[in-house]
């Protein structure tokens, strides 16, 4: 599975991409949503999108509300943020975040959300 | 160095109270919890507090060995397919089969209260009110109970098999990053104390037990006498759910066994409808 994962933050990228790769996923790297927007341009069979909330350039809520104009991605996309007011969760939901991780998280939290999002996908 | 005496009184006692087995191989299993009891009864050694447990212990410190010795091990709706034959199959057959009634539900191993949580939500989301019910909820661990009876779950307790469409629904944000269940859902389960070897046991109440992830810590002995007085405490006609991989194979209980959205339950005959 082809993982991309928008995230402004090294470390948080370099964790999240091991726990992936450990369990076989292929890991594209996005610095914030416009970079994403780039990369989704040359890689449109990306499966899943991990996406952090608070980020320069375009945050992850301004990604949710591009692509809900543009249509760039058609995968299931996760929130994963340290947001995690209930208030902030229902808004990412509304502009079509799939799921959402709070961190800190586990690998295993990580995986069997990925899974809940993509199972059924072709 | 703990020598096989005190071992040998420990594995003793946590089985006559809990059923939990530990052969001689797996003595060095014990010996976390022991230096748990050292630690906490500020004891100089093992055979410190295999003379203090022997001699002068009390009812907390009985507890106390239950509760670290007990696998509290859960999260929300764990395996997910008891949670869809709950509410597609077992109680639309248990209300044709009890028109009217309100359901009496058990989850008698609960630990921390995921597993009723989850029950209570599949309920919710199926049926909305329209179901009565009562929920039961029982564990031999303290420590369990107390945090099922706060209902305030970590941020990594929520994340474990519950949709976030869930959690934002059924749960409010507590203390900076904790969530709690809304009141909702949890007025409708009551939590208690209770010893699946206790010698009182309910009889003919209830439609549906929650037993999951008990039966594979106990001996075949023990497994079939928690089975056959669960199987007393159902009504006819009431379901068993067990957890996946656990069977009644070897225990000659009566129960039968029918396979619902594709999971195995155990279902108590004397209805003349039984889905079997």
């Amino acid at each position: 599975m082809k993982v991309l994962l928008v995230d402004d933050s090294n470390s948080i990228a370099m964790v999240v991409g091991q726990m992936l790769k450990e369990v076989g996923h292929e890991v594209l790297r996005a610095k914030h949503g416009l970079d994403a927007v780039d990369i989704l341009k040359q890689h449109a069979d990306v499966d899943c999108i991990l996406l952090d909330w608070n980020m320069p350039e375009m945050d992850g809520l301004e990604f949710l509300q591009h692509n809900k104009e543009h249509n760039v991605a058609s995968c299931p996309i996760i929130m994963m943020t340290t947001e995690n007011k209930p208030e902030k969760i229902v808004l990412a939901l509304q502009n079509g975040a799939r799921e959402y991780i709070m961190k800190p998280f586990t690998q295993d939290i990580l995986v069997s959300k990925i899974n809940s999002v993509t199972e059924g996908a072709a | 160095m703990i020598e096989k005496h005190v071992y040998d009184f420990f594995a003793k006692f946590v089985f006559e109270k809990t059923g939990i087995f530990y052969p001689e191989k797996d003595y060095y299993r014990l010996d976390s919890r022991i230096n748990k009891l050292i630690t906490q009864y500020e004891c100089k050694d093992a055979n410190d507090v295999y003379t203090k447990f022997t001699t002068s212990r009390d009812a907390d410190m009985e507890q106390f060995l239950i509760n670290i010795c007990t696998n509290n091990e859960t999260y929300f709706f764990r395996d997910d397919k008891p949670f869809k034959a709950l509410v597609d199959d077992m109680i639309p057959s248990l209300q044709a089969e009890f028109p009217g009634k309100s359901l009496n539900l058990w989850s008698c191993a609960s630990s921390t209260g995921q597993e009723a949580v989850s029950v209570i939500i599949s309920i919710l989301e199926k049926f909305g009110n329209s179901v009565p019910f009562s929920f039961d909820a029982s564990d031999i661990s303290t420590d369990a109970l107390t945090k099922a009876k706060g209902g305030i779950y970590t941020n990594l307790d929520v994340q474990r098999g519950l949709p976030i469409t869930l959690l934002v629904k059924y749960f409010e944000s507590v203390n900076n990053g904790d969530w709690k269940a809304k009141p909702e859902v949890s007025s409708k389960v009551r939590f208690f104390e209770f010893n699946l070897f206790d010698k009182l046991f309910p009889t003919n109440k209830y439609h549906i037990i929650f037993c999951r992830n008990v039966l594979i810590y106990q001996n075949s002995e023990n497994k079939a006498q928690i089975l056959e007085k669960l199987a007393q405490a159902l009504v006819p006609g009431g379901f068993l759910v067990l957890g996946a991989g656990e069977s009644l194979i070897g225990t000659g209980v009566n129960l039968n066994q029918v396979t619902l959205s594709g999971f195995m339950v155990f279902q108590r005959p004397g209805l003349k409808s039984n889905v079997a």
